[in-house]
């Protein structure tokens, strides 16, 4: 069963700067049918009043990374296509994937060492070797 | 050192230049000399460092493939073959392993390259005898090929 990698949106913003005038229109209209469809994220809308940092996003994973996204002079229809985005989002850092596979255990037969296809006589080494 | 609440009167100021010229330092931190310090030097060396990536994407598939082959030699030499041997008589055989794979093979699963190696000099002895035997002899069993319609 699918279970959803994002644990929490706040919506940190502040109710008198003019550069979240999405972020209002969003909780007005839009946060409340984005919470019903999406039920396993909790969104918590904290204004802090008067004159502060610029209105911010931010959203934590089940595996801790904290992404913030800036939403300052961001339309509400915009922010709703950012919440949904974050909340597809996996927590994994996004970087370049070096490899899309790995194994644990890579060789099952053995790997290969400069003996390996040698007559097993040369790995039998002491006193023992004496020409019989 | 980043500066963000109340105490707007301390003299380092991180102005949005400052974080505008950051964006493209950070690419050149292990570059040598002062490339990785001056902007100015440094922009220049950015830009042609990720211009050289760009173009080195369609080398690299060169340069793997020859990595490859080169390992495919090796290996199949150790069991008696020569490569251009080895892959022309597994691609008759109809065995259609590519070389990233091969070489995987050959360094993790030894036993299953030398079998490989055994294949590819059974059909080839099969091709010596239907090149030069001409005729009476059954022909080879490896030699079959088959059709998947």
């Amino acid at each position: 069963r699918y279970v959803r990698q994002l644990q929490r949106l706040q919506l940190l913003f502040s109710p008198t700067a003019a550069d979240a005038r999405g972020a209002r229109q969003f909780v007005e209209e839009a946060a409340q049918d984005f919470a019903r469809q999406h039920p396993d994220v909790v969104l918590y809308v904290s204004p802090h009043s008067g004159p502060g940092p610029a209105p911010v996003l931010r959203a934590e994973y089940l595996n801790g990374t904290v992404r913030e996204e800036l939403i300052a002079s961001k339309t509400s229809e915009e922010i709703v296509q950012l919440a949904t985005k974050l909340a597809n989002q996996s927590g994994l850092d996004i970087i370049r994937i070096r490899k899309p596979f790995h194994t644990d255990n890579p060789s099952v037969q053995g790997q290969w060492h400069p003996l390996t296809n040698k007559p097993s006589i040369l790995t039998i080494q002491g006193p023992r070797l004496q020409p019989q | 050192m980043v500066v963000l609440s109340a105490a707007r009167w301390v003299r380092s100021r991180l102005t949005d230049r400052f974080w505008r010229v950051q964006e493209v330092l950070k690419y050149a931190r292990h570059f040598r000399g002062r490339k990785n310090r001056c902007y100015k030097l440094a922009v220049r060396s950015v830009r042609r460092a990720f211009v050289r990536s760009t173009k080195a994407r369609r080398e690299k598939k060169r340069f793997l493939r020859a990595l490859w082959i080169t390992r495919i030699e090796a290996a199949s030499l150790e069991h008696g073959l020569k490569y251009p041997a080895f892959i022309s008589n597994l691609v008759k055989s109809q065995v259609e392993l590519n070389r990233k794979v091969l070489a995987d093979l050959a360094i993790y699963e030894p036993k299953t390259f030398k079998s490989l190696a055994a294949l590819a000099q059974r059909r080839r002895q099969e091709g010596f005898l239907a090149a030069l035997g001409d005729g009476k002899e059954p022909e080879g069993i490896f030699s079959r090929i088959v059709h998947h319609h």
